[in-house]
């Protein structure tokens, strides 16, 4: 097995320790600025289906890359939550690596001195939670190590977030290694058909159930997938 | 026994439709699924399944010729042990005629493998770029038996196609566009795991049989799988038009 890189790892050790989004947001930013060959990050979520508003940034530049996205409507970032595709920029410079978002690129290129820009989606199969943006001055790609360390970061991150948006201000719901495990979205896409809510709310229905049973998350699920189990709307 | 004639024709058929797949824009899970269609009748399997590595560098189910929950943990379970990681890790095939014989090698796999009662071969291929692989094929057989060589060298093919469809061979010297194709893969596979749910609930289907009306309905209308499955699970498609759709196609 191979060992998590530095940021996953310590990501994970924060694991029930941040009380809110923005904490933990500037927890994971701060990490990858430490742990990665970056010289900034944002986490910018999307609010109300379409719009997107930045949770935490590192420093102005970070900031203001996410502001000049959300005010063209355009940019990496954009992309990566519309895709559900990280986007990773090695040189904003080279015309192919920009040419999905020129304007941006081109107000970049006048405003800052950034020249790599990586943007990961913070997502959970169709729940797209937001975005993990990082840039560097320093044209050039994340080495292979990098690049798998922050892609698994974001992985984990995303499991984190959904803790909080889901349960009440823990963030300590699912190993993050059992996060893809076919049974749970299964069952989160059972039981928003039978309450006719969202992939989130049902999420948070089978965690508040699984609380107050004292039982895991990931057994509700296979009574769901089962049928042993239905959520209805009256249920409390 | 197979004819050869019917084999040229299903390979000539398998060719074209892959071929077809990958000149228009085109679904990562759908090709995979496709190809493990392919797998099972040209290599005479009797399940297949495409195992991918994510960033965590765990093996996970991209596509499986059963949705069957069975199936789907044989594969995961090479996670730990088994002719699939041992595949990935020497990028190099492994070809099992009888695991009764394998014992030794892999005891929690070859266990799980005779509990089930219902495979006794076991073939894995590497999806495999500039010497590492990216994942695996895995073929399943009831009988034991070894794989021809002619099978292997078409299976290899195939598992090569999976490989240059998963990365569209132009931007294969992009190290990033791997990473970012993978995980758009991975995330797609877990929106159809949502939206097999969504179908399942509201027909009481299997997850097979909901997976069948998914990729049936997104092929007939040429849309993307992983699209359609958002827009079931985000409530843009009402689950009620797959099965309509299905009964339009069967009159016709």
């Amino acid at each position: 097995m191979i060992e998590p890189g530095p940021v996953t790892r310590a990501l994970l050790e924060t694991i029930g320790e941040v009380a809110d989004d923005s904490h933990l947001a500037q927890r994971i930013c701060t990490l990858c600025v430490t742990g990665l060959d970056i010289d900034g990050a944002a986490i910018s979520l999307l609010i109300e289906g379409a719009e997107m508003a930045t949770l935490w940034a590192t420093d102005t530049t970070a900031e203001l890359l996410e502001d000049l996205q959300f005010a063209m409507n355009e940019g990496p970032s954009i992309q990566a939550a519309a895709m559900g595709s990280p986007v990773l920029v090695s040189d904003l410079a080279e015309p192919s690596e920009a040419s999905s978002w020129p304007m941006f690129a081109d107000a970049v290129a006048e405003r800052t001195s950034v020249r790599a820009l990586f943007a990961l989606p913070l997502q959970w199969g169709a729940i797209t939670l937001g975005v993990l943006d990082l840039h560097r001055i320093q044209p050039g790609g994340l080495s292979k190590v990098q690049r798998r360390d922050v892609l698994a970061a974001a992985d984990t991150a995303s499991v984190l977030l959904l803790g909080l948006r889901t349960g009440h201000g823990d963030d300590r719901w699912l190993d993050p290694a059992m996060s893809h495990r076919a049974e749970i979205h299964q069952a989160t896409g059972m039981v928003l058909a039978q309450l006719g809510v969202s992939a989130t709310e049902a999420l948070t229905r089978m965690r508040a159930y699984a609380f107050a049973e004292q039982r895991l998350l990931s057994e509700v699920a296979r009574d769901v997938v089962s049928r042993q189990l239905q959520f209805s709307p009256e249920m409390s | 026994m197979s004819q050869p004639k019917d084999d040229r024709e299903q390979l000539g058929r398998a060719f074209v439709e892959l071929a077809d797949t990958l000149v228009d824009d085109y679904d990562v899970v759908d090709l995979l699924d496709r190809l493990v269609g392919h797998s099972v009748e040209l290599l005479h399997a009797d399940a297949a399944g495409i195992v991918l590595v994510d960033a965590h560098q765990q093996l996970r189910v991209l596509a499986a010729s059963s949705e069957d929950a069975e199936l789907m943990e044989l594969m995961q379970l090479q996670n730990d042990e088994g002719p699939c990681l041992d595949c990935y890790r020497s990028v190099a095939q492994i070809s099992v005629a009888d695991l009764a014989e394998e014992k030794q090698r892999w005891p929690r796999f070859v266990e799980a493998v005779a509990q089930q009662g219902v495979f006794r071969a076991v073939h894995a291929l590497p999806l495999r770029l500039r010497g590492q692989a990216i994942g695996a094929l895995n073929l399943f057989s009831a009988q034991p038996g070894a794989l021809p060589p002619a099978a292997l060298a078409l299976g290899q093919a195939l598992a090569d196609v999976a490989t240059i469809g998963i990365l569209q061979e132009r931007a294969i010297r992009r190290a990033e566009t791997l990473s970012e194709q993978l995980q758009t893969a991975l995330n797609s596979r877990l929106v159809i795991e949502q939206a097999k749910g969504v179908i399942r609930q509201h027909s009481n289907l299997t997850m097979d049989s909901a997976f069948d009306r998914l990729r049936r309905y997104a092929r007939a209308r040429n849309l993307r799988l992983s699209q359609v499955a958002r827009d079931i699970v985000e409530g843009r498609l009402d689950p009620n038009a797959l099965t309509s759709a299905l009964m339009r196609n069967n009159r016709t």
